[in-house]
């Protein structure tokens, strides 16, 4: 492609050698300080071929993509071996912006992957460095972000767009110069479950149009979306724990190479093929699966009718909480909610609530999810309910809870795990026992020592879930506690919450993950158009078509399936984790936290 | 931060809204030069009176909006008196908590505020009709300014709009688990802060390099123009500036 | 291949500009929110507000020695500096204007010099401090010059109070910072992660 700047141009191999290959990579190895390597990686990418890197958390599908664009080695150091070439050039020769007229690049965090304040410029300042004229970019920034989905935001700024906006900007901006190959690192990660749908639709568009893909992502089952296996790239290669290509081919045959082992290490897969693993049969309705759901299913039954047994018997169960009596409620009254980080309301500016006349009662022992669009003001209504952000009118009365934020990293603010945990506690023995505790609780012990900032992304979620359970509060509320976390991750996340509610904690949560959410809350809170619109169970929930139209919910295959046959929010319940056990089952380190 | 959004070097902006950035802040450093050698209070008072008739005649500020912007700009000149009235040696005019007030120290002190004030009239003109955009563009084709800085830039001011938003999702995280003294829990939180924000320059570099920033020549798509009006605009407020210096 | 490739190229990498640039912002917002705050209390302090300035003063010269420490090349700490009052003056708002630009290269340069006279190799205690003093001092001298605080009674009082000043918020405070980021490893890209005494070239790779 030779950077005449047109977007949807026809992709090509070398132009020099006439090899049709777009992409080739000949033992490519990336090696970093801390030991941890990708490779080697033997690709060869035809014009047009869509390819899906998956594989478990920190096997590092990212760094192969920017193995393949030179950010690794150019921009992030790491010690590499091998050759890569993209459309004829030498990767390693060539900085990254030289290649920008053949790669266009869309990453993972929407925030810092749009760089300029408005949206046009955004799209137009690709075609700008290489020195398009003004006249193709009068043409080509429009296109682009029709390509994208994204007309409707040209002439907007970006400050003020959704995170699902922004990535269709950005992915307009990566094909504005019509590239031959696009590298996509987890667009969707980011987004809810609308702004998932909206990218990946615009993804499908412009792979029509002629470019290359490679595609990483993790939450396989939200980006495949209703389509399953067949909403993804034809051809996936997977790297396993220790970044080593394990399989590379269609589909349908890489599943059965390694589809087991994909799910044992704890990867999301479409649920089609989860289902095939575990029971030998995609189809939903057939009899393996069935029978294999309601065995699971039972079980889980058994042992929560053990448990309440156990706690009707001793005082294990409910009553080994210390201080949560019987009715501490946690109770909010006609709550104007603020928006997180707006100045502080004046008379002259009274402050706009994201959310209206909140009215909610949370019971200890009862699980409850908030859900909603993002933006919708999901988290500003948890730092409100948590006390540390004054409501703009309403109360809320009962004991203060604990809160844990969706990015760990907002809370980390000590130099050691220990340290971390034990922050705001009265120093004295007391502190290092509930400190001690805690760290083998979650599994942290080991760390102890260790900076909170170098932990990976599910050990750092652990911790910030830690520094809050230390404190012992009667409720615990967890903004998006499951995102990014990797399907172990997430089951133990939701399973962690569940214990603390039969520990006799209310404990409310929100989440996008329908599927967490039917499968572990026993109550839904839904948020939309700066109000509660409902406070049902899930089953209700997922049964409500013009509830999910008004919140602009999107229900999952699986679940949607289940709940039409199950008779109550109970059995749809069980089901759930009951696939959650047969998952955590295929692996010996199941059940362990991430 | 100023609450106002420019809309640009467009046509139908306002006065101050055409005219070319890099214009702008030559005359916004001219100012702020010229003043450093300025002690004469009335001819500080006219300056700063025409910057504020020529603010709402060119910009869409208000009234209201203008004298809420000088909040800061009077308080550090309040400051300014108040510290050089009882420094300066002289007659003391009256005796204040044992501080000899002087009028050499009023006269000073009086005139370093109001300094203050003229920058900051002009400061507020500008920052209301200059778009960042159109800034670094200008600066880039008409300073000489590396695109490499000036989209660095621009991308940090982005980085700056979703500052306040982190700064209290940290210090809301600190409170919820009851944080020790405030001194050493903000000097924390300021940590906390910077290693998200590094970690966000370190994608932002890789964006702005895939999309092919520093590769070689650039064009640029919506040229901010630098005409002959925008010389009128110079060559006038220089000489009125120039007048007041003269017979004032 | 190895990693040194483009890396003694004469002018800094794009990381390395836009992280100088993200300093800028970050002690800008930060002196900014600082001094939302601290108006107020000036006005009510009188003449004992200006004192407190200086003893505060300090904290302004922080982006400098950061910068130089992360990116351990020339002229680093200039730039950022001056990157710093640009965001403050174009983008914040400053009661001191563009003149602000000349006091941050100042400051820059008093603060980059002991690090440049130890070849950006030595970082210990007293180079910041050195670094925190000669900063304050340099900009001492263009701010007693702005405003005409020649013949002032308070004048040596001044002087100490900055560079003191300067010493604990703008050297020794620097370090705190410097040392408390790089164990978070967010740094670790930079050159500081680098002069961490790993050999480049020479990875072992690790096998789980």
């Amino acid at each position: 492609m030779s950077g005449d700047g047109t977007a949807g141009g026809p992709a090509t191999g070398d132009p020099s050698t006439g090899d049709p290959a777009l992409v080739v990579t000949r033992d490519l190895e990336a090696v970093f300080a801390s030991g941890d390597g990708v490779g080697p990686l033997d690709l060869v990418i035809a014009p047009g071929e869509q390819v899906l890197v998956l594989g478990p958390s920190g096997s590092g599908k990212s760094t192969a993509l920017h193995l393949l664009h030179g950010a690794i080695p150019h921009t992030i150091d790491a010690q590499v071996t091998g050759a890569v070439r993209v459309a004829g050039r030498d990767v390693h020769r060539t900085p990254v912006a030289a290649l920008a007229d053949v790669v266009g690049v869309v990453a993972q965090d929407p925030e810092t992957g749009v760089c300029l304040p408005d949206v046009d410029d955004e799209v137009a300042f690709a075609l700008e460095n290489l020195g398009a004229p003004t006249t193709t970019i009068d043409d080509a920034v429009p296109r682009a972000l029709d390509l994208a989905g994204a007309r409707h935001l040209g002439g907007r700024r970006t400050d003020e767009l959704s995170g699902g906006e922004l990535q269709r900007v950005a992915l307009a901006a990566a094909v504005a110069a019509g590239p031959a190959l696009l590298l996509l690192d987890e667009p969707t990660a980011m987004l809810d479950a609308a702004g998932v749908a909206s990218v990946r639709e615009a993804v499908a568009r412009v792979a029509r149009g002629g470019a290359a893909s490679v595609l990483v992502e993790h939450r396989l089952d939200e980006y495949a979306g209703d389509a399953g296996t067949a909403g993804l790239p034809a051809r996936w290669v997977v790297l396993d724990r220790d970044g080593r290509v394990r399989a590379d081919g269609p589909s349908a045959q890489v599943l059965a190479e390694a589809g087991r082992d994909l799910l044992a290490d704890g990867c999301w897969l479409p649920v089609d093929a989860e289902l095939d693993v575990l029971f030998g049969s995609a189809d939903l309705d057939s009899p393996q699966v069935r029978a294999g759901i309601a065995e699971h299913a039972g079980r889980v039954r058994e042992r929560a009718e053990e448990r309440s047994r156990r706690a009707a018997v001793g005082p294990v169960g409910a009553g080994a909480l210390a201080g949560v009596g019987e009715g501490e409620v946690l109770q909010a009254c006609g709550l104007d909610v603020a928006p997180l980080g707006a100045p502080r309301p004046t008379r002259r500016r009274p402050g706009r609530a994201v959310l209206r006349g909140v009215d909610l009662t949370l019971h200890p022992g009862e699980v409850v999810a908030v859900v909603g669009e993002n933006g919708g003001g999901k988290t500003s209504l948890l730092a409100t309910l948590a006390g540390v952000r004054p409501p703009l009118a309403g109360t809320v009365l009962g004991p203060r809870p604990g809160l844990v934020f969706q990015n760990p990293e907002h809370q980390l603010t000590r130099l050691t795990v220990r340290a971390e945990i034990g922050a705001g506690l009265p120093p004295g023995p007391a502190r290092d026992a509930a400190v001690d505790d805690a760290l083998d609780r979650l599994g942290l012990t080991d760390l102890a020592e260790r900076n909170p900032f170098r932990l990976s992304g599910g050990q750092k979620r652990r911790l910030s879930l830690a520094a809050v359970l230390v404190h012992d509060r009667p409720h615990l509320l967890a903004d998006e506690p499951t995102f990014g976390l990797d399907r172990h991750g997430t089951i133990a996340a939701a399973r962690a919450l569940a214990a603390q509610a039969q520990a006799g904690r209310g404990v409310l949560f929100t989440s996008h993950d329908l599927r967490t959410v039917a499968a572990y809350a026993t109550r839904v809170v839904v948020v939309g158009d700066g109000r509660l619109l409902a406070d049902v169970d899930p089953h209700t929930l997922v049964r409500d078509d013009a509830l999910l139209t008004a919140a602009r919910l999107r229900v999952p295959r699986l679940v949607r399936h289940l709940a039409r046959s199950a008779p109550g929010a109970a059995t749809l319940r069980t089901e759930l984790q009951g696939l959650d056990d047969a998952v955590l089952g295929l692996s010996q380190t199941a059940g362990v936290l991430p | 931060m100023t609450d106002t959004q420019p809309t640009g070097t467009q046509p139908t902006g306002t006065l101050l809204e055409r005219r070319n950035p890099t214009v702008k802040v030559a005359l916004l450093c001219a100012v702020s030069l010229t003043t450093l050698f300025l002690f004469d209070l009335s001819v500080l008072a006219w300056l700063w009176g025409l910057g504020v008739v020529g603010a709402l005649a060119t910009t869409r500020l208000g009234a209201r909006r203008l004298v809420l912007a000088h909040a800061p700009f009077v308080a550090f000149g309040v400051g300014l008196v108040a510290v050089n009235a009882v420094t300066r040696p002289g007659p003391a005019l009256v005796t204040v908590l044992g501080m000899d007030v002087t009028r050499a120290g009023l006269a000073v002190g009086a005139a370093l505020a109001l300094r203050a004030l003229l920058i900051g009239v002009v400061t507020v003109a500008f920052l209301a009709s200059t778009p960042p955009r159109e800034l670094m563009v200008s600066l880039t084709r008409h300073a000489r300014l590396s695109p490499r800085y000036a989209y660095a830039l621009l991308a940090a001011h982005r980085m700056l709009t979703a500052m306040p938003r982190r700064w209290a999702t940290i210090r809301a995280a600190q409170a919820v688990r009851g944080s020790g003294p405030a001194l050493p829990e903000a000097g924390r939180a300021v940590v906390t802060l910077l290693v998200g924000a590094i970690r966000g320059a370190e994608r932002t570099a890789l964006a702005l390099e895939s999309r092919g920033l520093g590769s070689g020549p650039r064009s640029v798509w919506h040229v901010v123009p630098l005409t002959w009006a925008d010389g009128v605009f110079a060559v006038v407020v220089t000489g009125v500036a120039g007048a007041v210096l003269a017979f004032a | 291949m190895s990693t040194e490739l483009g890396r003694r190229a004469p002018r800094l990498a794009l990381k390395d500009v836009v992280l100088m640039v993200t300093l800028g912002v970050v002690f800008g917002f930060l002196y900014w929110v600082f001094v939302q705050a601290w108006n107020g209390l000036a006005v009510l302090m009188g003449p004992a507000g200006d004192l407190a300035q200086h003893v505060l003063l300090g904290a302004w010269l922080l982006a400098a020695p950061v910068a130089v420490a992360v990116i351990r090349r020339p002229l680093v700490g200039v730039i950022a500096e001056v990157i710093a009052a640009v965001v403050e003056v174009f983008f914040l708002g400053s009661p001191v204007g563009p003149l602000l630009l000349v006091a941050a290269a100042l400051q820059g340069i008093g603060s980059e010099l002991p690090f440049a006279l130890g070849r950006y190799r030595h970082f210990g205690w007293a180079r910041y401090a050195a670094s925190g003093a000669a900063g304050a001092a340099l900009v001492f001298v263009f701010t007693a010059f702005r405003d005409a605080w020649w013949g002032t009674d308070l004048l040596t009082v001044r002087l100490l109070v900055q560079v003191a000043s300067g010493v604990v918020l703008g050297g020794l405070l620097a370090k705190v910072l410097v040392d408390a980021l790089a164990r978070t490893g967010a740094v670790d890209g930079f050159a500081i992660g680098r002069a961490q005494g790993v050999i480049p070239g020479r990875y072992e790779r690790r096998v789980r």
